[in-house]
């Protein structure tokens, strides 16, 4: 017999990875996407271009007295590597930037004449991805570990002791940890030879997948690596902690209980799953600040990634370059929250219900 | 108030950050008038021909008593600037910014040898026995003679590379960076409070632009952002730099302001106040930010904490041309003056690392067990 | 209405549940919660019990008990639970772990309260099925889809649908039922149901009703019913225990108890029911619950009684058979034998089942 009450509640979602794909949720995600970059481009170019003493004009000032060029020639070159025409209207000069940078144009290097900025990039970029990416994955994971292991044993000294650690952790800035552990294992106890470590991976190795070239990129990067799990293990360990804690209250886990399952499917699937849930939207906030405190850490270690390049164009004052790499930045932190919001909504099926409406 | 003290006298961590804020504010705001700064210069002083090429020698058997110079042995540390009397020996920078080799206990012989050669000028020479040493007896220098001031009051936290006292230092360098940390929390604070009340309270098109504007600062890569900007202008003001910090560190507490404003808006007793037509400006005074206080004063001491990571790694990295001498400024020469890679010199660094640490894990336990007061849910839990 | 087993007439009565003497105490700061007393019944095959009382006089503690999911702080401290099946007994509170992980569910089914969050959101309805009966060694896919349409065809869900979806695209109702689909997905004996139509409406609660009545027809579980709710509890159920302070003060038939109750606080109970006609005043038992850490002596009810004597203060009644398994303690049955003369005699709502 049916009543037209079953009949009754939203429509049933089709399966499939293809339609969670296309559905509109993601649609709008990237859409808001696109629009944070266009946003930030904007920023940039204003940033760089229309703030009174810009770096254009001191720039052009330094080539009129360097070179002995006219203001014409001076401002000629000066385009030519900020890769814009000087006769243009700031308008027209902001949309051949936006055209340039579709096409992957970023301009030339100043210092290093010659360079396109967007290969000094590529030379860069990789590395400061893979230790953040890595040490943000194992962070996650052991953040979570821990922090659902604790939940499960709240109030007990292990749990008091645990959080007392992870607010620590936590509290101290990430280039502070860096620096005591530098001190303190590098330089004291002599652990590590820090001047070896230098750079992405030992000098005169071919890049490649040979053991020796790994095993050295693997060893340059532990204490970047290890500084960045560090700085935000405490933030995941709290977090994971009391969003345990809350969802071992809900009704689910004890029906779960009742229904006999194992301790272990319990434990993954009915709790962690649901109280890892809040994390995923703290990810893409962390993954912005590890990438911004990336610049002291890799200055720190003398890790040639990105953050140290950034560094390096602000100190010889190469604009096009800085202007390039902070665009990059940005761009990587927009791309890191969508891919975060992706993969929440991919585990959250109300999620993808609530985009739906 | 004494309801708080009660409560935090159970809060063993909110207890130590408390207890730890305390002593923050007695190191900064009395200890100066107790342990004046250190300017003193006490490296060596040497007497030499004008243009001369000094090199740094520790004779091997006082190169333990001369730790925090170790690191500058063997290197080409000076020249001499001016003629006549004593010269000071200013370490130049750039000769071991980035210098792997650190050789120690090099004896006399070694620069002699040198001097003999013609590769340097003359050297600076430092032993704890002689006060003033002879350079080079018998060699073409006659007239170059050094000198070492030897640190007289004994030094807690031992001396920089410049014989200068550390743990002065630490008590004169900290009011700076915890006013600019503060200013910034403030102003963070204060834009965070009116944008997420107005946005919640107003609605509409006004809530979508500060909301849109909010998430748009936040996906911004907050450091590399200020290491730009401090690129363009130069910090060398308090104030632009934790208006600039304050700038940047809003968003996040507005959203939660905004999230709270209106959810308290939905309460019985702000419905009452509307209906007793109160005005908005009442609602959002009387009822709705007492409501918010703890709240808020916790996302304050959260703010200044985060001022105080950005506003030290800016001038860690030599982007924020402070002039007071800070805890930062410590790390920066620290990080510049080979400190840093030197066993000896460890106190320079590891002191103001200890006060900074120290601080930041204060305030953070101190908000942890605010936040704890301030909400029943947690309290019991 | 359904065709619920009459509880005069069984064709046989095989015992599936046997609670004999449980106690259960939660420790507190200020001392030991008695929240369970010597508690003692028997469930029958194809039987189904009501506990009533206000809340917090044990009926849940008692049930958690049942299947061990008491929290950590409370323990049993005495009695013995049996369950029978087969002709075969096991001591329930003697299995191991591993034992009463595949005893509960399989064998007995505890619904919730507050089904709306009984299911895991992030999965779907067929996972969240399979997944229990693999947890008992039921890992055949066929067999537990088809077996999982089927119910949700019993309770009048459209399986298809159902079967794909989340949780929260489930109405309340839907979820509720889908809820007791999953409780005999197992065709377990004994299913117990606490509260299982609170925050629902009054239709959706009707139709429930309808679906357990016809489920248990059809597969013929044992059910305890907990309820503060009597016109539920008086439809559902064969027999009707009312709890009070951690103690049964009163057993028998539905008949026994809504028109003939012996004890004072039964009569309390059925006096605060509201009737359609309004006729009669609402009244309220009086007082409230006692600390069950330092309960007052003898009957635990006198400080609200309105019979109490000298004797009810410092002497406990026992649970007296007044004949038919109509049990009752108190020591003043005769009065309150006097004072229910009228009770229903406005019209009553409550009908038999």
């Amino acid at each position: 017999m049916q009543t037209s009450k079953t009949l009754t509640g939203p429509p049933p979602l089709e399966s499939g990875w293809l339609s969670r794909v296309v559905s509109s949720y993601a649609v709008r995600t990237l859409l808001q996407a696109l629009l944070t970059i266009w946003a930030v481009v904007t920023f940039t170019f204003f940033l760089i271009r229309l703030m009174p003493g810009n770096p254009i004009d001191v720039y052009v000032g330094f080539l009129m007295n360097q070179s002995n060029l006219t203001y014409g020639e001076a401002l000629q070159q000066a385009a030519s590597q900020f890769s814009f025409d000087p006769n243009a209207s700031v308008f027209q000069q902001y949309l051949g930037y936006l055209g340039d940078l579709v096409r992957g144009d970023l301009g030339t290097s100043i210092t290093s004449t010659g360079t396109q900025v967007v290969d000094q990039i590529a030379r860069f970029l990789p590395w400061t991805l893979f230790c953040v990416g890595l040490g943000l994955l194992i962070s996650f994971v052991l953040g979570m570990t821990i922090g659902m292991l604790i939940a499960y044993y709240r109030n007990s000294v292990l749990d008091t002791a645990v959080s007392f650690f992870a607010s620590v952790l936590g509290a101290v800035p990430d280039y502070i940890w860096g620096l005591l552990i530098l001190v303190v294992f590098g330089v004291q106890l002599g652990w590590f030879n820090i001047g070896e470590l230098r750079g992405t991976y030992d000098p005169g190795l071919t890049p490649g997948f040979t053991p020796a070239f790994i095993w050295s990129v693997v060893r340059h990067a532990f204490l970047p690596v290890l500084v960045y799990v560090i700085g935000t293990l405490g933030s995941w360990i709290l977090n994971m902690r009391s969003s345990t804690t809350s969802v071992l209250g809900e009704d689910y886990v004890n029906v779960a209980r009742a229904r006999g399952l194992t301790p272990g499917r319990i434990a993954t699937t009915y709790v962690g799953r649901n109280a890892a849930l809040p994390l995923f939207t703290l990810l893409a906030v962390n993954i912005g600040l590890v990438i911004g405190g990336s610049v002291i850490i890799e200055e720190l270690f003398v890790y040639k990634g990105i953050g140290s390049f950034l560094f390096f164009s602000i100190s010889q004052r190469d604009y096009t370059s800085m202007q390039g790499v902070f665009l990059v930045i940005a761009v990587s932190v927009v791309v890191a929250n969508i891919l975060a919001d992706l993969l929440y909504s991919s585990l959250d099926p109300r999620v993808r219900i609530e985009g739906e409406r | 108030m004494r309801q708080f003290f009660r409560a935090l006298a159970r809060s063993k961590a909110g207890l130590l950050g408390f207890i730890g804020l305390i002593f923050y504010a007695l190191l900064v705001g009395v200890g100066p008038m107790f342990v004046p700064f250190d300017n003193e210069v006490k490296t060596d002083q040497v007497n030499a021909p004008l243009g001369s090429r000094l090199k740094l020698v520790t004779r091997a058997a006082d190169a333990a008593r001369y730790p925090s110079l170790a690191s500058l042995e063997g290197q080409v540390v000076g020249y001499v600037s001016s003629s006549g009397g004593e010269t000071l020996v200013e370490p130049l920078e750039d000769t071991f910014d980035d210098t792997e080799d650190y050789r120690r206990g090099a004896g006399v012989e070694d620069g002699l040898e040198e001097l003999t050669d013609g590769d340097i000028d003359g050297f600076v020479l430092f032993s704890e026995s002689l006060k003033t040493y002879p350079i080079g007896p018998g060699s073409d220098f006659p007239d170059l003679t050094v000198s070492n001031a030897r640190l007289a009051p004994p030094h807690l936290l031992g001396t920089d590379t410049q014989g200068r006292d550390i743990l002065s230092h630490i008590v004169n360098g900290g009011r700076t960076l915890i006013v600019t940390a503060l200013l910034a929390g403030l102003i963070s604070t204060t834009i965070a409070v009116i944008f997420g009340a107005v946005a919640a309270l107003v609605g509409g098109p006004v809530d979508r632009t500060l909301s849109a504007l909010a998430n748009f600062i936040l996906v911004l890569p907050k450091f590399p952002l200020l290491i730009v900007l401090a690129a363009l202008f130069t910090l060398d003001n308090i104030l632009l730099l934790a208006t600039l910090i304050g700038l940047l560190v809003w968003p996040a507490l507005m959203r939660a302001v905004r999230a709270q404003v209106l959810s308290l808006r939905e309460r019985d007793y702000v419905e009452a106040a509307r209906a007793l037509d109160l005005g908005r400006r009442h609602i959002i005074i009387r009822e709705i930010l007492p409501n918010m206080m703890s709240f808020v004063v916790v996302n304050l001491i959260l703010a200044v904490t985060a001022a105080m990571y950005d506003q030290i790694g800016l001038i860690f990295l030599g982007m924020a041309p402070i002039n007071d001498y800070s805890w930062g400024v410590m790390l920066y020469f620290g990080r510049t003056r080979g400190a840093l890679f030197s066993p000896d010199s460890a106190s320079m660094v590891l002191a103001p690392v200890v006060a900074i640490a120290l601080f930041q894990v204060s305030m953070v336990m101190f908000a942890r067990a605010l936040e704890e007061l301030s909400d029943p849910r947690l309290r019991t839990a | 209405m359904t065709g619920v087993t009459t509880p005069q007439g069984p064709v046989e009565r095989v015992p599936v549940l046997e609670v004999e003497n449980i106690s259960v105490a939660y420790a507190a700061a200020r001392g030991a919660v008695r929240a369970v007393n010597n508690v003692s019944f028997t469930l029958h095959k194809g039987e189904a019990l009501a506990l009533i009382g206000e809340s917090g006089s044990g009926k849940t503690t008692l049930a958690l008990a049942l299947i061990r999911m008491l929290v950590r702080a409370a323990k049993v401290t005495e009695g013995r639970v049996r369950y029978v099946k087969n002709g075969a007994a096991q001591d329930v509170l003697g299995l191991s772990e591993r034992e009463i992980r595949r005893f509960r569910w399989s064998e007995c089914a505890m619904v919730f309260q507050g089904a709306q969050n009984a299911f895991n959101p992030v999965l779907r309805l067929s996972e969240q099925f399979s997944d229990t009966a693999r947890a008992h060694g039921k890992g055949d896919r066929a067999w537990v889809k088809r077996r999982t349409l089927e119910l949700f065809k019993l309770v009048r869900l459209d399986p298809e649908r159902v079967y794909n979806a989340y949780p929260h695209e489930l109405s309340g109702g839907m979820k509720q039922r889908a809820l007791l689909a999953l409780g005999v997905l197992l065709d377990p004996q004994v299913v117990i149901l606490d509260e299982p139509t609170t925050a629902l409406d009054i239709l959706t609660q009707r139709a429930i009703i309808d679906v357990l009545a016809e489920m248990q027809d059809r597969l013929g579980f044992s059910i305890i019913f907990i309820s503060h709710d009597l016109a539920l509890a008086a439809e559902m159920a064969d027999r009707v225990a009312t709890m009070y302070a951690g103690e049964i003060i009163e057993t028998g038939t539905v008949d026994d108890i809504f028109y003939e109750p012996l004890h004072p606080y039964t009569l309390g109970l059925l006096r605060s029911v509201p009737r359609l006609s309004g006729s009669q005043d609402l009244i309220s038992i009086p007082g409230s619950p006692p600390d069950l850490i330092s309960p007052p002596p003898g009957c635990k009810f006198h400080p609200r009684c309105p019979f109490a004597s000298e004797r009810c203060r410092s002497e406990a009644p026992p649970l007296e058979d007044f004949g038919a398994g109509h049990l009752a303690a108190c020591w003043h049955t005769d009065r309150v034998v006097e004072a229910r003369q009228g009770l229903w005699s406005d019209g009553a709502v409550v009908t038999r089942g």
